[in-house]
């Protein structure tokens, strides 16, 4: 019974407060590689506490979609982060929902977004709204598709039996199809975070934006909720792929000392991954808008790939 | 150096007989022909078409307290020759118009309609007869330049829309950018047409601030005149300088030290080091290469702190004064200099290696945003744009000031390219001539004062003034009044040759290539809308 109630406050804990370090991990190591002081790492909770404290602007011309969207995308989000095994493999919401309902989560979140930013018939709202329909409409098939090759894999969509088949059986990491989902997923994940190459998350040039497009309109509260849940997404994103493709260390059980090497290991794959962002990040400039289709083609063919090497293999 | 003139003086006394009088007094290698309404467009397009010689300039002046006439002057820079035709009409204010040359050269039409709307003198036969720098929101018959319009006026604001050609058809939809941009810039409106991201057309509308430099200068005594010159711009500042401090000189006709002269030279290049290196950067910040952007940015910063230990400010304001320079540079500085530009040139060396071997990066430039010959001919562009299309134009080649005519240098051109890329090339080439400057120099710069003294100079003495600014040419004409003050002092900068061509180079691009393409021009607003 304790378990039932712990687990689930400690995920949210890790999930919500963690993410905004991520972001802040990734801008501190940025302004590193570019000779840069940088801000703090601890700078997005700073700005997310000035955010709280600000007035709410909302335009005399938007509906109520413009204040639900910020608490719709924040919700599901935190929905999202019960449905993935973060430091155990047992999930909180492990009898509700499955891979197919996380994928569905991020869906809805999107849809209000886009909504919103149409709703305030301000330019570059619709155009970011636009743009940001177009690099999913593509990254979302390479999605599901790479997870449904690990579902398929493991015969199994819960996250929660995923991961635990995995690491009890860590050799059907070595599974080229398994190779194969994992390249796909890190081009999605890039993709669905908007980092460079596909999106610029530090621009301030209203044309070239994508998801930042969608959110200039929001200010205050809603401002601090949606960027919230995009930093909430870019850590579930990743954990998701570490513990997939990684589940070394995940605690099977919920034993303490078992949670805090959990711990200390997802730090530690969370970081890796974090970097390899950076690194991404600084050794290209972001790709041509039209350029973005065959990035994202190239994830969809991997995992496409990835479920026929499944058959193929076997 | 002086130039044969007569050869040009006689092709056009052949073809024009009467019609033309060449002006008694001009300065060496300024001609000064007058003509009449009725001739003008023929004599300007025969000049324009025989010498193949671009316009520099079309200055206004109202002269009714000396002659009871406006008169118009139409600048024309020789390309291979030190040499500047100067066509002059008067118009009389009982008919207020003149005739637009427009039609034949291009590249008049925006001088034209600064005139229309700072004087109220109507271009006749323009094919665009909407208003320029004023917005409309002023009330009518308001023309701020002519000398009865007191500077101290305040204008009722009266509302008023803007007018913008748009693009009809399925799917076609309009983006409105501006006039204020997310970061530090100043205000400019873009209107886009677009099919989805596809730029079908684009009109920009500039003018926003309108801080009536040309009017204050009017009523100032040219010593005075300096540091409003100087203020024009903030990082053309050193240019902005020299290009004043020469008209007064050549007004007055003295002669700075040779020292001077190359000191001034080592200022202009420093000025364009250092916008020329954070320019590659802004490119790079553009296509959102944040590395290198960050790097170019930290170079700059290396020299604008160089400019700071030379001059006392980081825009190399302060330093070049009417007669010479205010400053020496002496040994242990030059030894600073040349110190940092070598690690500058090790650094910038290898950052240009990181960005042109970058396909992500090259992919975003290359074909971005192409300025074609044809284009960059008609509107008269200058500076890198001009050099990145093919156009051999550069102010200290083809009408050397300063020390430039000493010096060894080459000239970046890039025939049949004009996108970004070319224009990134070209800057990237002239930092490492303009750092080979600097040295030879060093190595050749003479002992001895570095400034003469000048006290008076001849009242209503009309000069030309010519400097190349980071940004392209920059052309000054000034006409002195009596007790050294100015009659008029009209800049013209590259930026005002250059704003034109961008809607040329958008159409068949995507919409967010366009700050890129931007970036790559790097036109000042302040510049433009004096």
């Amino acid at each position: 019974m304790t378990a039932e109630i712990i687990l689930p406050i400690l995920q949210i804990l890790v999930v919500v407060g963690f993410s905004p370090l991520v972001k802040g991990f990734i801008n501190k190591i940025e302004a590193r590689l570019q000779c840069r002081r940088g801000a703090s790492m601890f700078q997005p909770y700073y700005n997310l506490v000035k955010l709280f404290r600000k007035d709410a602007v909302v335009s005399e011309t938007s509906s109520w979609i413009f204040r639900a969207t910020p608490y719709i995308t924040f919700i599901s989000v935190l929905i999202i982060s019960l449905l993935v095994p973060v430091l155990s493999s047992q999930v909180p919401l492990n009898f509700t929902g499955d891979i197919i309902l996380i994928i569905y989560l991020f869906a809805l979140a999107r849809f209000f977004l886009v909504l919103t930013s149409l709703d305030t018939g301000s330019a570059f709202g619709g155009m970011g709204g636009s743009r940001e329909m177009m690099v999913s409409s593509m990254a979302e098939p390479a999605m599901i598709l790479s997870f449904f090759t690990v579902a398929l894999t493991v015969n199994s969509t819960n996250l929660s039996n995923i991961t635990s088949t995995l690491l009890n059986n860590s050799i059907l990491l070595l599974n080229p199809s398994l190779i194969l989902a994992f390249a796909a997923l890190t081009i999605v994940l890039i993709a669905e975070t908007g980092r460079i190459p596909v999106d610029n998350p530090f621009t301030h040039l209203e044309l070239t934006m994508i998801h930042e497009g969608m959110m200039l309109e929001f200010s205050g509260r809603y401002l601090a909720l949606v960027e919230w849940a995009s930093s909430m997404k870019l850590l579930l994103l990743l954990t998701i792929l570490v513990n997939i493709f990684f589940p070394w260390g995940i605690a099977g059980g919920l034993t303490f000392s078992g949670l805090i090497i959990a711990f200390a290991l997802y730090v530690v794959k969370i970081g890796f991954f974090a970097f390899l962002i950076v690194i991404v990040e600084m050794s290209f400039a972001k790709i041509r808008l039209f350029r973005i289709p065959n990035l994202l083609g190239t994830a969809f063919i991997l995992s496409i790939l990835a479920v026929i090497s499944l058959y193929v293999v076997r | 150096m002086s130039i044969n003139r007569q050869p040009y003086l006689d092709n056009i006394m052949n073809r024009f007989k009467g019609n033309v009088v060449v002006a008694k007094g001009s300065l060496e290698n300024e001609i000064y022909i007058s003509t009449n309404k009725e001739n003008l467009d023929d004599v300007c397009t025969y000049i324009h078409k025989t010498f193949q010689s671009p316009l520099s300039s079309i200055i206004c002046n109202d002269e009714r307290s000396l002659n009871k006439n406006f008169t118009i002057y139409y600048v024309f820079s020789l390309p291979d020759k030190d040499l500047f035709f100067i066509v002059f009409i008067p118009v009389s204010e009982q008919q207020p118009d003149f005739p637009s040359i427009t039609p034949h050269i291009p590249a008049a039409h925006w001088y034209e309609r600064e005139i229309k709307d700072m004087f109220g003198l109507e271009p006749v036969g323009h094919p665009d007869p909407h208003t320029l720098v004023l917005h409309g929101n002023m009330p009518a018959n308001t023309y701020p330049l002519r000398k009865d319009f007191a500077t101290n006026t305040r204008l009722p604001h009266i509302e008023s829309k803007l007018p913008f050609a748009r693009v009809d058809g399925e799917g076609v939809f309009e983006i409105p950018v501006g006039p204020i941009h997310a970061g530090i810039i100043e205000p400019g409106h873009f209107r886009f047409s677009a099919v989805g991201d596809t730029i079908l057309y684009l009109d920009a509308k500039l003018f926003f601030t309108h801080k009536g430099t040309e009017k204050l200068f009017e009523a100032m005594p040219y010593t005075k005149a300096l540091f409003l010159a100087e203020r024009i711009c903030g990082v053309c500042a050193a240019s902005h300088a020299t290009g004043y401090c020469q008209a007064i000189e050549k007004v007055a006709g003295i002669e700075i030290p040779p020292r001077a002269k190359f000191i001034r030279t080592i200022i202009l290049e420093l000025e364009r080091l250092y916008n020329h290196i954070g320019d590659v950067g802004n490119v790079c910040i553009g296509a959102s290469f944040l590395m290198c952007g960050s790097h170019g940015f930290r170079m700059r910063e290396h020299i604008q702190q160089l400019n700071e230990t030379i001059c006392g400010n980081r825009y190399l304001r302060g330093m070049i004064t009417i007669g010479g320079v205010r400053f020496d540079i002496h040994d242990d500085l030059k030894k600073h200099i040349l110190d940092l530009l070598d690690r500058v040139k090790t650094d910038f060396k290898e950052l240009v290696e990181i960005m042109f071997t970058s396909s992500s990066f090259l992919d975003r430039i290359e074909t971005t945003g192409r300025l074609s010959l044809e284009h960059a001919k008609g509107l008269g562009v200058v500076g890198v744009p001009a050099r990145a299309s093919g156009i051999c134009r550069d102010t200290r080649r083809n009408h050397p000031y300063a020390a430039y005519s000493e010096i060894d240098f080459d000239i970046p051109v890039y025939h049949d390219e004009g996108d970004v890329y070319a224009r990134v090339k070209v800057r990237v080439d002239e930092v490492y001539q303009s750092m080979s400057i600097i040295e030879q120099c060093f190595n050749k710069m003479p002992e001895g004062s570095i400034k003469t003294s000048l006290k008076e100079f001849p009242p209503y003495k009309q000069a030309l003034s010519y400097v190349e600014s980071p940004r392209g040419e920059d052309i000054y004409w000034i006409m002195t009044a009596p007790n050294n003050m100015l009659y008029r002092y009209k800049v013209r900068s590259p930026s005002f040759c250059n704003w034109p061509s961008i809607p040329y180079t958008i159409p068949g691009n995507i919409v967010p290539d366009f700050p890129l393409i931007n970036k790559s021009f790097e036109l000042c607003y302040s510049c433009t809308d004096l």
